[in-house]
């Protein structure tokens, strides 16, 4: 119980200096060590907590209580070289940052064959940020995306090889940025947030003792957040006042199939769908002087490919994985405030028992992302993208 | 465990091979400054107010900082050419003095307690050097050209006629060093010369309003200046890289676009119509107008709009309000008004909307100037790309490039530049001249030219490095109804580089 009591304390804090930190990447897929060392290919097995993330129906086949909670340390990098449009080849670094988003779960069985949990974690947000006096200040300076999803779950176990799992999602979403404003020289910085519902619904068959397959769905949730506007130095032309934004976070889908190669090894592979089309524009109201900003965003729908798996040696599990990211982004809005491109993703990790009850779990990805080259931009803002990421991700488990 | 220890041990590893192996290396493919292989040990630029970085109606030191032809030599340095210094004839801060004040000439947003009618114009600021700081000590001409005032005439001028209020100032001919553009181009024997005069032989008509001088430079007289200045310019420099510019439409820039819509908005409010003085005519004013047939609207000059407030006033008020600018134009011509106001003129009736008391054909271009000055554009333009391909020089044409910034503005990072006065960040605050931005576009179209038709790879100018417009932005408000009330003593020096 020591051990316990002092992990817990370690996850509390964990948690606790989390919430006042930022979530980063607009779209969070780890959301649990132990999957995110195996790519993020889990909706087909979901054995633990994340199971409210990756596939609710995961809770059905799960008999015990549980906690699973931990954190992702997000460190992403980024550099431009341009704007190529106006010939120059500058290179122009991303401010360093590091995000810590959070992941908790709790699970109940509450009676034969049916399993409740909550989940609360971060699965969309964003930060980026370039010194203040760059080149791109006009397009942006700061951005801030934050997300919080709580997600309570019941999932039934139909039979032995089946389980249905169902969830709402309740979402505060918060958003701040800022960047400079022609003519002259002003900034605005915005911070606003708001509150949204959606819901979740996962499907997991295993055909055979060796085979499973998991599908699962996850709804969009439209936050209309609401703030404030400042400019400075304030003026007339841009009076300080009430701002507003609908923030269209997409749905996602997970298809995934596992197999059991050996009794200690087992592979999945998933394909994600993600609905970034429902993201068309960025548009903020100031109601001030009844005006609006509009950008542009023409997301495009995308997928990602995950393959991973688990091998096992008595209380140790060594994981690995890849993924492949296709970034939702067409070439004519690709812009520093979120400078995607494709990812390719190499994960490890290990899985420790600790003891009957406890278990640890610690991934790292490294996230490559392809050298991005954009003409024709939306913004006139032509140039070169380099980026990459490192993320680590570490759990604890506790069953009773 | 021993082996839990390795695999920990090995994930370190791997993890931090991964993020050592990923410090980033430039990408290949970039932009490479170069001159591909084309020698330019100097450059020099031929031109008027628009080269010499001339901005809101003076010369400055920190505004000539950012003319086009600076901006282009720092390029062509980064690119590896040997200019050394690109000398210009800097000013210091504040500018040069109005003559008539001895105050500098150059203006600032005075007053913004009104912020519908921010006063525009000379703050009384004290003038700190009577030339340009090197005026004395360089021993050779000024890279940089740029005669403010001067027309096409001014290039091969070697008495003075023709190169503006600056010339003793730039050219130097007391000091002993060559008499003219032409000739100081000849004694430095440049690679590449940027050559964009030819602006004031239709400037100046249309900024009076096609009052002062009465008709812009014949075209005859035009083309076989611009003949001679290239044909001669071809033979004293050989294998110079001559680049020539076309003549902006001038009716498209923020002198002339900004008073008549939001004159015509106050007009709509009563319905009434603008009685107004049409190319020459001097007393009762034969124009009338609504604003309501854009092809045939005339457009009001910035010089308006100190009087745009006063319209409508007159009646029972001799001389006081209706006749505002008769006395205006008396204090600033020493005379009593009643020397000043034409026959048929009669400043009891409300001013501007009575065909006695009219608005003056100095501050207007009715249609029929508008048309004479857009025909002296093309027709100068035509002229300039003949002459060019003629004796091989390339040109750079503004005119299309600022017709399209008219018409649609020009994104760069993020940012929409327009024509618009002020709020469109191209144009400083005389409405004529460019900002330092607007300098940066224009720099960056020449480089455009430059690098496709002498395969060079210059980079362009970073036009958000560069400063924004000098807006105090605290009070600043550029509604619907904002009519900047620009100090009519202002214009006289103004003006005045345009008359010879």
């Amino acid at each position: 119980m020591n051990i316990l009591s002092k992990s817990i304390a370690v996850c509390m804090l964990l948690l606790i200096s989390s919430l006042s930190l930022h979530a980063g990447g607009f779209q969070l897929n780890e959301h649990g060590a132990r999957a995110m060392a195996q790519g993020g290919a889990w909706a087909a097995r979901a054995y633990d907590g994340s199971a409210i993330f990756f596939n609710p129906a995961g809770l059905g086949f799960q008999k015990i209580r549980s906690l699973y909670l931990g954190t992702t340390i997000i460190m992403p990098a980024a550099s431009f070289y341009g704007p190529t449009n106006l010939g120059q080849n500058a290179k122009n670094e991303m401010v360093s940052q590091v995000f810590t988003p959070i992941n908790l779960y709790a699970t109940v069985p509450v009676m034969e064959n049916l399993v409740v949990g909550i989940g609360i974690n971060n699965p969309y947000g964003l930060g980026t940020e370039w010194p203040e006096d760059w080149t791109g200040r006009y397009i942006t300076q700061k951005i801030d995306l934050m997300s919080f999803f709580f997600t309570p779950t019941a999932a039934y176990k139909v039979s032995d090889n089946l389980s249905i799992g169902v969830g709402l999602n309740y979402a505060t979403g918060n958003v701040t940025l800022s960047r400079m404003v022609s003519p002259g020289d002003a900034q605005v910085k915005l911070d606003l947030s708001g509150t949204g519902m959606g819901f979740t619904g996962g499907v997991i068959f295993k055909p055979t003792e060796a085979l499973s397959v998991g599908v699962s769905y996850r709804s969009s949730v439209k936050i209309d957040a609401e703030g404030t506007a400042e400019f400075t130095p304030s003026s007339a032309l841009f009076p300080a006042g009430d701002a507003a934004a609908t923030l269209e976070l997409p749905a996602t889908a997970f298809v995934g199939v596992a197999y059991k190669v050996m009794d200690n090894l087992e592979v999945e592979a998933d394909y994600q769908f993600v609905g970034w089309s429902s993201y068309k524009e960025l548009k903020i109201d100031f109601k001030k002087n009844n005006t609006s900003s509009v950008s542009p965003k023409n997301y495009e729908d995308t997928y990602i490919l995950r393959l991973g798996g688990e091998y096992t040696m008595e209380a140790m599990q060594i994981r690995f994985g890849y993924l492949f990211d296709r970034n939702p982004v067409a070439d004519h809005y690709t812009e520093p405030l979120l400078p995607d491109s494709d990812r390719n993703g190499f994960n490890i990790g290990v899985g420790y028992k600790i003891n009957e009850t406890m278990s640890v779990d610690a991934s790292y990805l490294f996230l490559k992302f392809a050298e991005r080259k954009v003409t024709g931009t939306e913004v006139e803002f032509d140039g070169v993208y380099q980026s990459n990421a490192n993320l680590f991700g570490i759990n604890f488990g506790y069953t009773f | 465990m021993n082996s839990a220890k390795n695999l920990l041990t090995l994930m370190v590893l791997i993890s931090l091979s991964a993020m050592i192996g990923c410090t980033d290396e430039a990408p290949s493919d970039l932009p490479a400054p170069g001159l591909g292989g084309v020698t330019i040990n100097k450059y020099m630029a031929v031109g008027n107010s628009l080269a010499a970085g001339y901005q809101s109606s003076g010369l400055y030191k920190s505004a000539q900082l950012y003319s086009y032809p600076k901006l282009i030599s720092d390029q062509l340095k980064l690119a590896g050419a040997k200019l050394g210094t690109f000398e210009q004839p800097y000013w210091p801060d504040p500018g040069n003095p109005d003559p008539k004040t001895g105050k500098a000439a150059r203006y600032v947003i005075i007053s913004l307690a009104d912020p519908n009618n921010p006063v525009i114009g000379p703050k009384g600021e004290s003038v700190t050097a009577a030339a340009p700081e090197n005026a004395l000590t360089l021993p050779r001409p000024y890279d940089n050209l740029g005669l403010p005032g001067a027309p096409l005439a001014g290039f091969m001028d070697t008495l003075g006629t023709y190169q503006g209020g600056f010339g003793p100032a730039i050219i130097r001919a007391a000091g002993g060093l060559p008499k003219s553009q032409f000739l100081s181009v000849k004694a430095l024997q440049p690679q590449l010369v940027t050559f964009w005069l030819g602006n004031n032989d239709v400037l100046g008509y249309a900024t009076s309003g096609g009052t002062s001088p009465s008709a812009p430079t014949p075209l005859a007289t035009f083309s076989f200046l611009f003949n001679q200045a290239i044909d001669t310019l071809k033979k004293s420099v050989p294998n110079v890289k001559i680049m020539v510019g076309t003549i902006p439409n001038v009716t498209t820039i923020p002198f002339f676009t900004t008073i008549g819509p939001k004159v015509a908005a106050s007009l709509a409010v009563v319905g009434a119509s603008m009685y107004y003085q049409k190319a020459g005519e001097t007393g009762v004013g034969s124009g009338s107008t609504k604003f309501n047939n854009p092809a045939g609207d005339p457009m009001i000059c910035l010089t308006g709009s100190a009087y745009a407030g006063y319209i409508g006033a007159g009646a029972g008020m001799p001389n006081v309000q209706g006749g505002k600018f008769y006395r205006d134009v008396a204090a600033s011509a020493g005379a009593p008004v009643s020397a000043v106001i034409p026959a048929g003129v009669d400043t009891t009736k409300p001013f501007g909307l009575h065909p006695q008391n009219p608005w003056p054909n100095a501050l207007v271009l009715d249609s029929s100037e508008i048309a004479k000055a857009t025909k002296a554009v093309s027709d100068f333009n035509a002229s300039i790309k003949s002459i060019a391909a003629a004796h091989g020089a390339v040109v750079v044409d503004f005119n299309a490039m600022f017709t399209d910034i008219a018409a649609n503005g020009i994104t760069i990072s993020g940012v929409k530049y327009t024509s618009a006065y002020i709020t469109g960040g191209l144009f400083s605050l005389d409405g004529v001249h460019p900002s330092s931005r607007g300098a940066g576009v224009i720099a960056n179209e020449v480089i455009r030219v430059m690098n496709s038709s002498f395969k060079t790879n210059v980079t362009g100018v970073d036009i958000s490095k560069l400063p924004a417009l000098p807006i105090p932005l605290g009070k600043y408000m550029a509604g619907d109804n904002m009519i900047p009330n620009v100090a009519p003593q202002s214009w006289g020096h103004f003006l005045g580089l345009w008359q010879n």
